[in-house]
């Protein structure tokens, strides 16, 4: 998101940013088992199909497979080194606020992926609006999706996102309804 | 390695109403610390309590990638290595947060026959807040025949 000053124009920010397409970027690496590893260790997930050689290349699949929720994680940059690279719609709308709470998510997981295989992702914007909610009265909710396509450019997973972007507290207190002090 | 226990399931296996076996996960730093380094989410809102707090949270609370994965695990170890997770949807309504303990559970809604698909209502929940976590999922299991 990018933070805007107030009053802020709804209507302008739809009208130039809703249905806003990103070109596909390519994930920093390619689908690696130590990523899958620390995924598994967070939540203790022993399953082998995605953590045993050995063991999955025994089942269909023929070796390790991601946990289908990795996804969009391998289609992405990571957080660290600061990339300019990937999707740049969600950084980049303008919102009055630069708090966000990650609200209703959606994915379509359209096939199993495998080790080594490089994936790519591009973004769409799919609507902003103003709902109150107890945080701030002009919250502004943002849903995006995400296609996750493979090297042939088909489509191996989708993510529907809805973001809740909010004003710390204090901004709130000072200009609650976020019309820059005009009445 | 091998894995604890596992018999693959088919579809005939099971029925609309069945709950699938959950599983319960206590919160704690240790646990916060593992969220972070699974899901890659620096995120401060998820590991810096001043930060969350003065954000307006009560404090520091469990990310959506975490969540995510917990929902994902019990969809996984279900559906096994013939089976397949097609879809997920589930709402961030309310937080985990270190001290509750989180269980992560579910039951089938729906079988269709001609496409093996079978739908599952899961959800995650902890004492402190009630179900935090809704979600709905189709998944695949093999058939017998």
């Amino acid at each position: 998101m990018a933070k805007t000053g107030t009053p802020y124009d709804i209507e302008a920010v739809r009208k130039e940013w809703v249905g806003k397409q990103t070109e596909p970027v390519p994930g920093r690496y390619p689908v690696e088992y130590d990523p899958i590893r620390r995924h598994c260790h967070m939540i203790d997930d022993d399953n082998p199909l995605f953590l045993d050689p050995d063991y999955a290349a025994k089942t269909r699949h023929g070796g390790v497979i991601a946990p289908p929720v990795m996804a969009d994680y391998f289609a992405g940059q990571g957080i660290w080194p600061p990339s300019e690279d990937g999707p740049m719609l969600l950084r980049e709308v303008p919102t009055p606020g630069d708090r966000m709470v990650n609200l209703i998510n959606e994915f379509e997981y359209i096939r199993p992926i495998k080790i080594g295989e490089r994936l790519s992702s591009y973004q769409v914007l799919a609507d902003i609006f103003h709902k109150p909610t107890r945080l701030d009265p002009i919250s502004t909710w943002i849903v995006s999706e995400t296609h996750i396509i493979d090297e042939a450019g088909k489509v191996v997973a989708i993510g529907r996102n809805t973001l809740l972007t909010h004003r710390p507290p204090e901004e709130v207190a000072a200009d609650p309804n976020g019309t820059g002090g005009s009445k | 390695m091998t894995r604890k226990t596992h018999t693959q399931l088919y579809f005939e296996d099971v029925n609309v109403g069945d709950e699938l076996p959950g599983f319960t996960v206590k919160l704690d730093a240790t646990r916060m610390v593992k969220q972070v380094s699974g899901s890659q989410d620096f995120y401060e809102v998820h590991h810096d309590t001043a930060f969350a707090q003065a954000g307006g949270h009560k404090d520091i609370f469990y990310n959506t990638g975490w969540t995510r994965a917990n929902l994902g695990r019990l969809l996984t170890d279900f559906v096994g290595d013939e089976g397949w997770v097609k879809k997920m949807r589930f709402e961030m309504r309310r937080m985990n947060m270190n001290g509750d303990t989180m269980k992560v559970k579910g039951k089938i809604a729906g079988k269709r026959p001609e496409t093996n698909e079978i739908d599952i209502e899961l959800w995650a929940e902890n004492d402190r807040e009630g179900i935090t976590t809704p979600a709905s999922a189709t998944v695949t299991l093999p058939g017998k025949g």
